[in-house]
Formats: C-alpha cells, sequence, structure tokens
C-alpha cells in the first residue's frame, strides 16, 4: 500500500521543513492542552483547601491562560505549515497530471474518458490531499496527544487511570468498522444516486420519445422508484452513522461513569484529590478525538493509496507516438508527397485509408470530395500525426514527417476540423488561441477573411464576447468561421480544412474563399469539402470512397468523367441552384448534395 | 459534468420566503417533526443534567462539608433549602450551600464570637464499625464523638491514611455509585434520543427530498417541448439531482442543527444562571465578543467559501474543457501556454483554499481560547465566591463542564450557515424552475376524455398553416393538403425546407401559428394531448434508445408478452439480428445503444411503434449514411412499419417512396409539386431530377 505513495516523495521532501515545523507546532499544542488539566487541578485543589489566598488560585490561572494563547497561537501555525504544505502538494499534483494528459495522443484518449480523467483530477486528488494534511495531523497529534494524555493520567493515578480508559480503545476499533461500513453503504448509495440522475438525464434528452409515446408516467414510475430506493439507501446509511456517533459520545460517558465510580472511590480514600478528578475529566474528553481520528488515519491513508495508485496509472503511461531517434532540424517545407499510405484504426478490421499516394506541389490547392466515412478526415489527421502513419508514408519537401520533432511538425499546419470545437473563453481568445501576441492589424485581417467581421456587430461585447454555455450561443457557421480565424491567425505554411464551412451559407462561403485563397497564395492548403463550388478552386481534386483514390484531376478533367462521381455531384448540386432560384431561395441548395453524397 | 461548468451562484443571503416554501414541505411530516422536537429536548435535557449530576457526586460524597453554628445564629440560616441540618452538642451543622449569601465581614465577625465555625468538617455515622471509629478518635484528638455522630475537621480528614479515610467516609461509597447509575443511566436515554433524533431528521429530510424531487421531475416531463428544448438537459438534471440534495441537507444537517446548537447553547447559559446567576453573569460577559467574532466570521468563511468554489469551478472546467479539446491544443502545438494558464488558475484555486484555511486557522482556535479564558475567569470568581461561601466546588466544576459545552457549537457555526446559504440559493433555482410553466394550452372547446374518439380513421387534413419555432421566421407558409386514411404520403424536400416540423405539428409537440390541423375533422388543439399522441407516432430521424434491455425499449412499460413482442419485432424484420445477441430480447444496451448498429437501433425503434399500435405513422428517415445491407434491411424494415397504416414519410432516399399514394415536394416553407410518382417523372421538373440524379447514383 505505501508504495504507491512513493510517487509523493519529492513533493514531501519539498516542503520537509514545513512538516517538521507543523509538527513541532503540533507536539507544542498538545503539551499545553495536557498541561492545562494540571493547572486547573492545582486551582480546584487550593480551592478546596478552603484556606487560600486570592493570589494563590491567580497564579495557576495565569499559566492556563498563557498555556492557552500558545495553543491557539500553535493550532494556527500547525494549520498554516501543513494545511499550506498539502494544498500546495495538491496543486502541484494537479498541475503534474494535468502535464501528462497533455502529453499524451489520441489513443489515450480512447480509453480514458473525460469523464474519468476529470475524477481522477478531482476526487482523487483531493484524496490525497486529505492524507497529506488532515491524514498526517491526525496521525502525529493522534500519537502524542494519546502518549502525553496517558502519562499524565497514569502519573496522576494509575489505578484508576487504567479503569477508566477501558471503554475508549472501543472507540478507534468502532471508527474503523464504521469506516468499512460506510464505505460499502455510500457506494450503495451513490451508484443509486447515479441511476437516479441517470434516468432523469435520459429521460430529459429523450423527452420526445417520450412524449410522443405518452411514456411520462412510465417514466415518472421509473423515477419514483430510483428515487424511492435512493431515500431507503440513504436512511440505511443512517441507521448506521446515526447509531455509531451517539454510540461514541455514549462510550466517552461511560468513561465518565467509571471515573465518579473509580476516581469517587479513591478520592473518598484520599488516594486523589477532587483537583485530580476534574484534571481527568478533562483528560478524558480530550481523549475521545485522537481515539476517534486513530480510526479515521487508517481510512484516510488507504484511500488515499487507493486514489495515487489512480494517478500513477496515469503518470505512468508512456506517450504512443515515439519522435524519431534521428531527428532532423529544420522545418516541414516544400512538396507534400503521400506514398502508398494505409491505415486501420487499432480495434478495427476496416482499412480506413487504403494505398493512398498523392503528390501536393507546395503553394498549392489540394480539393478532397468523398462519402462519409470513406478516409477524408483521417487522411488529413495522418499530415499534423494526430493520427501515426508510420515511417516511410509521408514526406514534406522530401523528409519523412516523422523526422521532424513533432512540435515543430505540427506548427507548420493550421488546421479546421469537421467539429468546430471552441473554449469558453472570449471570441477573441479563441482566434489568438495559437498565436497570442497577434498584432491587432493582421487581427482585423484575418476576421475579414473568416467572415466575421459582419458579426462582430451582434456579439453583445464584441471580440471579448464569451463563448458557450456561460456566454452567446454562436450558429454553426460562426463557429466554424472562428475557427478559420484560429487557424489562420497561426499563419500556418499548410492548411488543412476539413470540411470547414459546411454550414456557412453559400453567399458568405464564396466571400470566404475568394479572400482565403488570395491569403493563400504561395501556401498550401487541403480542403475537403462536399461543395463543387469550394472544390473548383482546387489545382488537383481527389476523391475518395472506401479509403481508396477512386479519381484524381483538376475540375475540368473530373466534369469530363460523366459517370464519375464527381461529375454526379456537380450536376446535382448545379441543378439545385437553378430550381432554387424558382423558389427564391439562394442559400440551401447544397443541402441536399451533401445527402446524396452522403447515402 | 454538468457541475463542473456550473457557475451559478452557490451562497444566497437568507431569504424568508424561500424557507417559508421550503419549510411548507414538512406540513405532511408534522407528527415525525414533533418527534424530532421531543427527541432533541430529551437529549439536550441529558446532556445538560451530566455535568449537574456530576456537580452532585462531587458536592454530595467528595466534598461533603458542614459548618457548625451557634443555635443563636442558626435561625438566620434555617430557611434555606429545606432543612438538612445535624444538631451535636448543642451547635447546630449545616452544609456549605447554607451559608451561601453571607458577606466576608459578618463570617469573620461571627468567627470572632465563636457563632461560626472558621473551617468545615465532615460529619459521620458511629454505626457501623463503631469500635474502630471510637479507637481513631481517641487517636486524633480532633475527632469529636457525640451520641450517634462523630465530627472531624476536613483538613484533618484529607491528611488521614487511606484505610482511616474510608472508614469514616464508608457512607460516601454508595452515594457514588448511585450518582454512578443515574449517570448512566441520563447516557444511555442521550444515546437513544439522539438516535432517535437523527433517525427522524433524517426521515423528514429524505422524505422531502423525494416528494419535492418527484414533484419537479414530474413538473418538468409535462413541459411542452418547445420550452425543453431551450433548457440545456444538465441544468435541468442538476436541479433534480445535486438542488434538491442540498435543500434536503436544510432538514438533516441545518434546521436540526441550528435547533439542537441553539438550545445546548441557551439551555448551558440557564442551567449556568440557575446554578449561580453571579457567576453566570461572569461567563456571559464573554459571550458578546465570541458572537463578535462569529459574525466576522461567517462574513469572511462565505466570502473565502464562494471565491473557493468560484476557483475549483474554473480549474474543472478548465481541465475538463482542454481534456474535450485536447486535439485542438495539440494541432496548434499549444500545449506549454495551456499548461501555463491552468498553472495560473492552479494557483488561484490555491490561493483561494489557503484564504479559506486562514479564516478557519483563526476563528476556531480563537474560539478555543475564549473558551479557556472564559473557564478561567469562572475558576477566578468562582473561588471568590467560594470563599463567601457562595458556591460549592460542585457547581464550580459544573462550570467549567457548562462553558465548554456553550462555545463548542459555535466553532463549526459558519460552516453550518454556509450550508444554509447554499440551501437558500438551491432553493431559488429550483422553486424558479417549479414557477415557470410552459406546457401547450388545450384549445378550447377540449373534448372530454369520454367525448374524445379512442380510434380514429385517420384522417388529416392541413389548411393554411403557418408555423414559425421563432419570431416570424416562418418556417412553414401557407401550407395546404389531405390525408386520406389508409394512404402513404411522403414529402421530399431540402433540408430546412419544414419536412421534419410537419412531423412536429402533427404529434402536437408544437402549436401553429395560423391555419388549421384537423384530424378526422376535428381539430387537433381539442384532443386531449396525450390521446392524440397516441393515435399518432412520429419516428423520428435520430433513433433514441433508453439504457436497458431491448424488451424495455420495445415496450416502454407496456404490458406486452413474448408473443406480442416477437411479432412487432418481426414486422420489421428485427426479430432474427435480436434472437442472434447473446440474450435475446434481454440483451442489455449500453449507453446511446452503441453496442447495435444504426440500422438495427432504427428496427428497434420500428418495433416501438409497432407495439404501440398506432393509428397514424410520420416517418422521418434517417439520413445518416448506412451500408448497402442495412439499407436493404431497413427498406423492408419501414414497409412492415408502415403496412396497414395511414402514413407520412419524410423521405430523403427517393427509392422507398415510388409506391406512395402521393408525393408532396417542398421547397423553402411552399408546397412545390405535388403529385404520384409517375405523375411527377412525367412533368419532367424538380421531383424528376433529383430522382434521375440519386437513382443513377444507387447503381
Amino acid at each position: 500500500m505505501f508504495k504507491e505513495y512513493a510517487t509523493l516523495l519529492p513533493h514531501l521532501k519539498q516542503y520537509r521543513f514545513r512538516y517538521i515545523a507543523g509538527i513541532l507546532c503540533l507536539i507544542a499544542v498538545d503539551a499545553s492542552q495536557v498541561l492545562i488539566p494540571r493547572y486547573m487541578k492545582t486551582a480546584i485543589d487550593t480551592i478546596v483547601s478552603g484556606s487560600f489566598q486570592l493570589r494563590e488560585i491567580v497564579q495557576p490561572l495565569l499559566i492556563m491562560i498563557a498555556l492557552a494563547v500558545l495553543i491557539s497561537v500553535g493550532r494556527f501555525f500547525w494549520r498554516y505549515f501543513i494545511n499550506v504544505a498539502s494544498r500546495r502538494i495538491e496543486a502541484e499534483m494537479r498541475d503534474r497530471l494535468f502535464a501528462h494528459i497533455l502529453n499524451m495522443s489520441g489513443g489515450f484518449f480512447r480509453t480514458n474518458t473525460t469523464g474519468d480523467l476529470m475524477a481522477r483530477a478531482t476526487n482523487d486528488i483531493s484524496t490525497i490531499r486529505q492524507a497529506t494534511g488532515m491524514g498526517f495531523v491526525a496521525l502525529v497529534d493522534g500519537v502524542f496527544m494519546t502518549a502525553m494524555i496517558l502519562v499524565a493520567m497514569f502519573a496522576n493515578n494509575a489505578r484508576v487511570a487504567a479503569w477508566i480508559i477501558l471503554p475508549l480503545p472501543l472507540i478507534t476499533a468502532l471508527i474503523l468498522l464504521f469506516g468499512r461500513i460506510v464505505g460499502k453503504l455510500f457506494k450503495k448509495i451513490q451508484d443509486i444516486y447515479g441511476r437516479l440522475s441517470n434516468i432523469a438525464q435520459e429521460s430529459i434528452s429523450g423527452i420526445r420519445v417520450v412524449k410522443s409515446f405518452v411514456k411520462e408516467d412510465y417514466f415518472f414510475g421509473r423515477f419514483a422508484q430510483a428515487n424511492s430506493e435512493y431515500k431507503n439507501a440513504i436512511m440505511d446509511l443512517v441507521k448506521t452513522s446515526g447509531f455509531f456517533f451517539p454510540f461514541i459520545t455514549f462510550l466517552a460517558g461511560l468513561s465518565t461513569v467509571l471515573l465518579v465510580l473509580f476516581g469517587g472511590n479513591a478520592s473518598i480514600r484520599n488516594k486523589m484529590t477532587p483537583g485530580s478528578i476534574i484534571a481527568m475529566l478533562s483528560y478524558l474528553e480530550m481523549l475521545v478525538w485522537p481515539m476517534m481520528s486513530a480510526g479515521f488515519t487508517v481510512n484516510i491513508v488507504q484511500r488515499g493509496a487507493a486514489s495515487l495508485k489512480r494517478i500513477n496509472e496515469i503518470l505512468n503511461t508512456k506517450p504512443e507516438i515515439p519522435e524519431s531517434k534521428n531527428l532532423v532540424n529544420g522545418e516541414p517545407l516544400g512538396d507534400i508527397e503521400i506514398r502508398s499510405l494505409s491505415y486501420a484504426y487499432p480495434g478495427s478490421s476496416r482499412m480506413a485509408l487504403e494505398n493512398v499516394s498523392v503528390h501536393i506541389p507546395h503553394a498549392s490547392m489540394l480539393g478532397i470530395l468523398g462519402k462519409v466515412g470513406s478516409g477524408k478526415s483521417t487522411l488529413l489527421k495522418m499530415l499534423p500525426r494526430m493520427l501515426d502513419p508510420g515511417e516511410g508514408h509521408i514526406f514534406i519537401g522530401g523528409t519523412d514527417i516523422c523526422s521532424f520533432k513533432l512540435d515543430t511538425l505540427r506548427a507548420a499546419f493550421g488546421m479546421v476540423p469537421q467539429e468546430s470545437f471552441l473554449f469558453s473563453d472570449s471570441i477573441r481568445a479563441n482566434i489568438l488561441f495559437a498565436a497570442p501576441g497577434l498584432d491587432s492589424a493582421r487581427f482585423e485581417e484575418i476576421t475579414r477573411i473568416a467572415g466575421l467581421d459582419r458579426d462582430v456587430s451582434l456579439f453583445p461585447h464584441g471580440w471579448d464576447t464569451i463563448v458557450g454555455e456561460r456566454g452567446i450561443t454562436l450558429s454553426g457557421g460562426q463557429k466554424q468561421r472562428i475557427a478559420l480565424a484560429r487557424a489562420l491567425a497561426a499563419n500556418p505554411s499548410i492548411l488543412l480544412l476539413d470540411d470547414a464551412l459546411s454550414a456557412v451559407d453559400g453567399e458568405t462561403e464564396e466571400r470566404i474563399l475568394s479572400a482565403l485563397l488570395e491569403e493563400r497564395a504561395g501556401k498550401t492548403t487541403l480542403v475537403v469539402s462536399h461543395r463543387i463550388s469550394t472544390l473548383r478552386n482546387a489545382d488537383q481534386i481527389i476523391v475518395l470512397d472506401g479509403g481508396r483514390i477512386t479519381q484524381k484531376g483538376t475540375h475540368e478533367e473530373l466534369l469530363e468523367d460523366s459517370e464519375g462521381f464527381y461529375a454526379k455531384i456537380a450536376a446535382l448540386q448545379q441543378l439545385e441552384q437553378e430550381s432554387c432560384a424558382s423558389c427564391g431561395d439562394a442559400g440551401s441548395g447544397e443541402a441536399l448534395g451533401e445527402e446524396a453524397a452522403g447515402g | 459534468m454538468a457541475e463542473f461548468f456550473d457557475a451559478e451562484p452557490v451562497t444566497k443571503g437568507y431569504d424568508s420566503q424561500i424557507t417559508r416554501r421550503i419549510l411548507a414541505y414538512l406540513k405532511p411530516y408534522r407528527l415525525f417533526a414533533l418527534i424530532v422536537l421531543i427527541t432533541l429536548s430529551v437529549s439536550t435535557a441529558g446532556e445538560l443534567l451530566s455535568p449537574t449530576l456530576i456537580r452532585q457526586a462531587v458536592d454530595e460524597a467528595l466534598v461533603r462539608e458542614w459548618y457548625g453554628l451557634d443555635p443563636s445564629a442558626a435561625s438566620r440560616f434555617r430557611s434555606k433549602n429545606g432543612s438538612r441540618e445535624i444538631v451535636i452538642n448543642n451547635r447546630i451543622y449545616v452544609r456549605t450551600s447554607q451559608l451561601a449569601g453571607i458577606t466576608e465581614k459578618e463570617r469573620t465577625a461571627m468567627e470572632k464570637q465563636g457563632l461560626l465555625d472558621a473551617s468545615p468538617s465532615y460529619i459521620f455515622p458511629l454505626e457501623p464499625d463503631r469500635e474502630k471509629k471510637e479507637a481513631l478518635a481517641l487517636r486524633y484528638s480532633q475527632i469529636t464523638i457525640s451520641g450517634v455522630w462523630g465530627i472531624v475537621p476536613y483538613s484533618l480528614l484529607t491528611s488521614l491514611s487511606p484505610d482511616d479515610a474510608y472508614l469514616l467516609r464508608s457512607q460516601d461509597s454508595p452515594v457514588l455509585g448511585h450518582y454512578a447509575l443515574l449517570l448512566l443511566l441520563v447516557l444511555s436515554i442521550v444515546l437513544l434520543s439522539t438516535f432517535a433524533m437523527t433517525w427522524y431528521t433524517n426521515h423528514i429530510g429524505t422524505l422531502i427530498m423525494k416528494d419535492m424531487r418527484l414533484q419537479l421531475y414530474r413538473h418538468v416531463i409535462e413541459q411542452s417541448l418547445a420550452y425543453l428544448s431551450r433548457q440545456p438537459v444538465g441544468r435541468l438534471v442538476t436541479r433534480l439531482t445535486s438542488d434538491i440534495e442540498v435543500i434536503s441537507q436544510f432538514f438533516t444537517d441545518v434546521l436540526s442543527a441550528f435547533i439542537k446548537d441553539a438550545t445546548i447553547m441557551l439551555g448551558s447559559l440557564v442551567v449556568l444562571f440557575v446554578l449561580n446567576w453571579k457567576l453566570g453573569l461572569v461567563v456571559f460577559a464573554t459571550v458578546p465578543l465570541i458572537f463578535v467574532a462569529a459574525a466576522i466570521a461567517r462574513v469572511k468563511a462565505r466570502d473565502a467559501f464562494r471565491n473557493q468554489r468560484y476557483w475549483t469551478s474554473k480549474v474543472n472546467s478548465f481541465l475538463s474543457e482542454h481534456i474535450s479539446g485536447i486535439d485542438i491544443v495539440k494541432l496548434f502545438v499549444q500545449e506549454k501556454r495551456v499548461s501555463e494558464k491552468f498553472g495560473e488558475n492552479n494557483r488561484n484555486l490555491l490561493k483561494a483554499n489557503i484564504a479559506e484555511m486562514y479564516v478557519y486557522a483563526t476563528f476556531r482556535p480563537f474560539v478555543d481560547f475564549m473558551s479557556t479564558i472564559a473557564s478561567a475567569l469562572a475558576i477566578f470568581f468562582g473561588a471568590i465566591l467560594f470563599l463567601r461561601l457562595d458556591i460549592s466546588i460542585g457547581t464550580l466544576i459544573a462550570f467549567i463542564n457548562l462553558i465548554s459545552m456553550f462555545y463548542s457549537p459555535i466553532k463549526d457555526l459558519s460552516e453550518k450557515y454556509i450550508l444554509l446559504q447554499s440551501a437558500m440559493a438551491s432553493g431559488e433555482r429550483v422553486f424558479g424552475l417549479l414557477d415557470s410553466d410552459d406546457r401547450l394550452p388545450e384549445q378550447l372547446p377540449v373534448l372530454a376524455d369520454k367525448e374524445a374518439p379512442s380510434v380514429i380513421r385517420g384522417h388529416i387534413e392541413l389548411s393554411n398553416v403557418w408555423f414559425a419555432y421563432k419570431n416570424e421566421e416562418w418556417v412553414l407558409k401557407n401550407i395546404s393538403f389531405t390525408v386520406n386514411p389508409g394512404e402513404k404520403i411522403a414529402i421530399v424536400g431540402y433540408t430546412g425546407a419544414g419536412k421534419s416540423t410537419i412531423a412536429n405539428l402533427l404529434a402536437r409537440f408544437w402549436d401553429i401559428q395560423k391555419g388549421a390541423i384537423l384530424i378526422d375533422g376535428v381539430p387537433i388543439g381539442q384532443y386531449p394531448l396525450k390521446r392524440i399522441r397516441k393515435f399518432i407516432q412520429p419516428v423520428p430521424q435520430d433513433v433514441f434508445l433508453f439504457q436497458g434491455s431491448i424488451r424495455e425499449n420495445i415496450a416502454l412499460g407496456l404490458d406486452l408478452s413474448q408473443e406480442q413482442l416477437e411479432t412487432a419485432a418481426k414486422a420489421v424484420y428485427a426479430h432474427e439480428f435480436i434472437m442472434a445477441l447473446p440474450k435475446g430480447y434481454d440483451t442489455l444496451l449500453s449507453e446511446g445503444g452503441l453496442n447495435l448498429s444504426l440500422g438495427q437501433r432504427q428496427l428497434i425503434s420500428f418495433a416501438r411503434v409497432l407495439a404501440h399500435e398506432p393509428s397514424i405513422i410520420i416517418l422521418d428517415e434517417a439520413t445518416s449514411s448506412i451500408d448497402t445491407e442495412t439499407e436493404k434491411l431497413l427498406q423492408k424494415g419501414i414497409e412492415g412499419l408502415l403496412k396497414d397504416h395511414t402514413s407520412i414519410v419524410i423521405a430523403h432516399r427517393l427509392s422507398t417512396i415510388r409506391d406512395a399514394d402521393r408525393i408532396i415536394v417542398l421547397g423553402q416553407g411552399h408546397v412545390v409539386e405535388t403529385g404520384t410518382h409517375s405523375e411527377l417523372i412525367e412533368r419532367r421538373g424538380l421531383y424528376w431530377n433529383l430522382y434521375r440524379l440519386q437513382n443513377r447514383e444507387m447503381e
């Protein structure tokens, strides 16, 4: 179990002085706490004696207050030393985990879902913090406190002390047992809660089905059942926890009863002063917490180890895409050469790409047409090695892309993926994602190219409008154009557009395209599109079907093959445009063509 | 993941209106609430009783002091506290507590005149062990024996050997046993009543949680589709789950704890004053300071908590967002910058966490310190009062105990206050949702359940229908057509032409703005909503299957026999592949039904429709691509689905509708062409062109 904690060693080492200082503070606090009843005893015994001067009790009282000050200051400082250290370790672990996650490649994210990674970065990290913070404190505090109190009690009256502490180890045993039982019950509660929220989630997501089949009552019934089970599961836990904590109070009280009995009888035999009994009473009160914390500590340390194991699993995973051994310096520039490239996704027997070869001259534009699932996106992802083509298949300027440093290779590309993912940050920050230092003139230019200049007045806070759940909801077209601007901001030598303007209306697309062609003069561009109006601008067009290239040529060349896929799609889109002119719409003509291309 | 993006306020100031509404849920459980109050009172009383029992034990058994008085002075003290006095040698002995109220001056004066003993004595009965006690009296001249009593000065008693002391004090031992037993009894009562209190508090809390959650769920699913499509699903789920959870905490953790703490604090103060009001005042003097500190800590803790929550959710949403968007980060080689930005957020969270630590690191030790100060003050002034014989040592000890009882609830007062404020914020959101009502209005006059036909023929008429999802953005413009019972009608047109909208309107997910939709000649709005949806079954493009077995997904709670189930599945050619699955109809579908192909999921949804026996089926064909084999399977499935039903097919693949009775071609919300397949082909219009092109592609 403890070997999992090895991951924490460098962090613990870094904060060793804090921990040592914290331990010293804890010991000082514990010692002072144990001393207070002693002075209280002196004061009370003085009072009981009946004949005393007031100043005789002032002295022990002043010492008591001085000790109380020491305790308060000490308590502040152990928290300052240890809690801050544990919080820092928490932050560092989170940083470390995230940095590691950032270095992982595609396969890792297929096996580890966002939800799972989030659970590790939140719950597990916080459990580790508890182990390095409260767990540690409870351990040190428990050990010292118990030892000192026991010494004090036995010094006071060994026989009485031996009797009255009898019920206390039971408290530790109970807490340990409690941790086990509660762990199980709690898991059950969590499971039912998960089911409950799942039913809610599902029936609201699928509300169309619920309503169209008039199944409101059916789902209400299912929800009600899970809801009742959830209530019962909580009450099962209450059965245990509702009994445990009062029972611990009872056990502590039992010690007091024993004290009255044994201490009292010792006292009437003059073996113990009334002040000692009061001191013992205080000691007993103080002992309850360390007895409970002993149980907690074991639970926290165990859970911490389990969480660390889950964290270590991530930290020990190596990135999948290795960098080649013979790296070349320099940037990828020049013609792109793809040679008999084949690829199948891990775990799939179907070839996503099969023997694809194409030469893309520097500063040219390649158009790609194909049905859904024909391998277009897969091909584009190979170039910046988001998917690994393996050595000997893709060359830029004559150099195998695997020979470039991964960062250098990717920096040469700008990609606008099919799903335009934006971060919930300002529109400006999204556009400047890859080029935070872009000057404002260039910013204006690329937003104009991406056709965003007209939209900006519609955004409530202009470029500083926040995107996403907390901000405005953008249309698909707006998202795509922001993603385009983001790719342009990096001024990449190779631009990859993966059906990047599908949600943009025809007129805007025309505008964007002409500006984009001008912008990309002298640079390479690869465009996946369903629209012939886009593809016709390309210097060379390939048609993909089932991972193979079925047609290759210029727009004119491909049109000549009237039975070819390209020509058919072109004719269909031409027709739509004409018939749409008759129903007064010039915008959505491409839609049916897309469906045809897809079906 | 919803909670990671939850940027809603986490706390809200106390709001009496929200509290009243939350408390209203308590009404059905008044009896339980009464039990809680009773058990709470019992346990509080028990907890307060323990220190007083210890006090009694000390005063009655441990420090049992008597003072001798001259009979002439005795009358003054006689009226007090009944009369426990022993007359020995013409001197009246009373307990210390009976001398309370005497001033220092009087006392010294009386002592000088010999009216009052200067120091306390201990009085013991001569029996049993009379000889031994008499022998002891012979050894110590200070011990006097008179009649059945013996008197020993307290100072001598406490310096005797253990055996000698026990000989004189044997009467005290059973008293100790008596109090120990009483204490045990009180502890047991506290144990039982605390358990009962916890049990019933949680019982109430969870019952209310259950009621509220059901009410809210019912409310949500009854809302119109138009309303629900505007709400992020995650937010509604959060309302139903965590918000309700927080409100239930109001009952389990806040309300009962507040009452308990308040009664303990108030109770211990009352007992302090009853025991000795002067000393009570001394302790009370420290209270204002602690309340000022608590008030400050409350505000600081709330701010720290808010800050902590803010940065926690910021860090979490940053994390989850950048894990989801990891491709973008990698594509643009921004690992380093993103990592730095994360570090910045992370540091802010660290700061917020440490700031929160400071609040508690200052407040809690301060409360402990004040508790010790109060004890020290109590001992100091207690000593003065003790000298004046105003209080007994037992009372002083009880004070020390009660002071720590008074101070301990203050320590976590601010945490409870934060819980209260969170409950207020959640309450506001839940009630906000409950108060918004957007169900489809019934159109008058609604046919009563009995009047509404239980079977319809299946005649549909749309006349001059205008519809917009929002404002005046018309999706359907002046659409009219009729479907006769048993007919199969197809609608074709571009994406966005309004095809799917027609399905939505016929299932009355939305109401039209202008025109009329008549089903069997009756306006659709006049049917009870649930009745019309049983007649007309839309089959949407996107198949939605629930987690659970295939059987459950087809039946959706209907009580279907295996035979009925299979009939429905066989009709749409789904039976074969279902039987090929490991557990047949009982195969569980994972999230989103991912272990089945798209076509198979479609077929299951077809079987589901048939099992529900609708009169009219509106099929919205899926646009997604499928392989040729599934395509053929689906084709057969659709044939089976539509057989013997009045149907409208919203077609994307023209090949499926060749046999339709009529085809309606929609364009931009208008009807462009209408006719049978052959009529439209002959017309050589848009349909003809579309058909020719698609057909070629199919080959």
